[in-house]
């Protein structure tokens, strides 16, 4: 009885079709095209890190959703910390300023993080537009963008 | 190397793979979005602007259906040679995603090994082996071939006579 390889590709082909199929109709399916961390039908802009940069040398203003701990280290210049686990504290001595900005960017530490979508969410929630850079934090820094320390904006 | 070959031994070896590749990919197939989420974490085919989030999100999509597929298989013994070659090449490639994290330095908190919810195990050291060792009888199971059982027509396996 000799290893078929067909058989092979007949189980990874069989297990594309019946998750592909699970996905479209098994009522908790995902779009293959867009982040898993957008909710369907949600209304989000997502940026890449280039236009982020043109964004911001026109005036845009920055949101920081890490923790301030990781803002501390180091973060967008200009940038002012929201960070998602401290948002309703920071977002009282925020609201004024984000109520009359109309170019709004929210980013945290990219790919797995969640946080700038979760703080996005929050602003949309009290009628605040807010764009997300895509990938975040490592998208900028590799593009080779400005970066500060410490507190100061 | 004899006791390797025993038809009992593939059937036993069988089940229990299968049956972790069925109990892996029940939690990622109940919540897809968590899933993709972990996927992600790995940096490995996206989301990125390069890539875009096709392969990330596709392979969470697909990935713990052929693990179901593969481990429903070697759980009632059909085709197990060649489920195991598929658990021994999605083992491997799990291998090579948890050393990619590991050489970059990446934090993956939830190794979406067995649950995408809340608290997982890390992606470490103690992973690898692990899978070293799932690796290792997937690979018996398809590369050496059980003990070929004579059959009477009833289908009751005749006693071998000799050693031979």
């Amino acid at each position: 009885m000799s290893l078929r390889l067909g058989r092979v590709a007949a189980i990874v082909a069989g297990g594309m079709v019946l998750g592909l199929a699970w996905n479209a109709f098994g009522g908790r399916g995902i779009a293959l095209s867009g982040n898993a961390y957008i909710k369907p039908g949600e209304d989000v802009v997502e940026i890449d890190a280039a236009e982020a940069k043109k964004r911001l040398d026109k005036g845009a203003l920055f949101l920081d959703a890490r923790p301030v701990a990781f803002y501390d280290m180091s973060h967008i210049p200009g940038a002012l910390p929201l960070p998602e686990d401290d948002f309703d504290r920071a977002f009282a001595g925020l609201e004024p300023r984000l109520r009359n900005t109309l170019d709004i960017v929210v980013y945290c530490s990219g790919y797995g993080c969640e946080a700038s979508h979760i703080v996005a969410r929050k602003l949309r929630e009290k009628g605040i537009h807010a764009a997300i850079l895509h990938e975040g934090w490592p998208a900028w820094t590799d593009a080779g963008y400005p970066t500060k320390e410490g507190k100061e904006p | 190397m004899k006791a390797l070959r025993h038809p009992a031994l593939h059937w036993l070896l069988g089940i229990g793979l299968g049956a972790v590749f069925i109990y892996a990919s029940i939690d990622k197939i109940e919540q897809p979005r968590e899933f993709a989420r972990i996927v992600y974490h790995y940096r490995l085919i996206g989301p990125s602007a390069a890539l875009g989030f096709v392969p990330a999100n596709a392979l969470a999509v697909i990935l713990p259906w052929i693990e179901a597929l593969t481990g429903l298989l070697l759980v009632v013994g059909l085709w197990r040679r060649e489920a195991a070659l598929t658990s021994a090449l999605l083992l491997m490639m799990f291998l090579v995603a948890v050393g990619w994290a590991l050489a970059h330095g990446i934090d993956v908190e939830n190794c979406g090994c067995f649950s995408v919810g809340g608290e997982g195990r890390a992606a470490g050291l103690k992973l690898i082996l692990q899978d070293v060792g799932l690796l290792a009888v997937a690979l018996v199971l398809a590369l050496v071939p059980p003990r070929a059982q004579l059959q009477m027509p009833g289908g009751v396996p005749v006693p071998r006579l000799s050693n031979q």
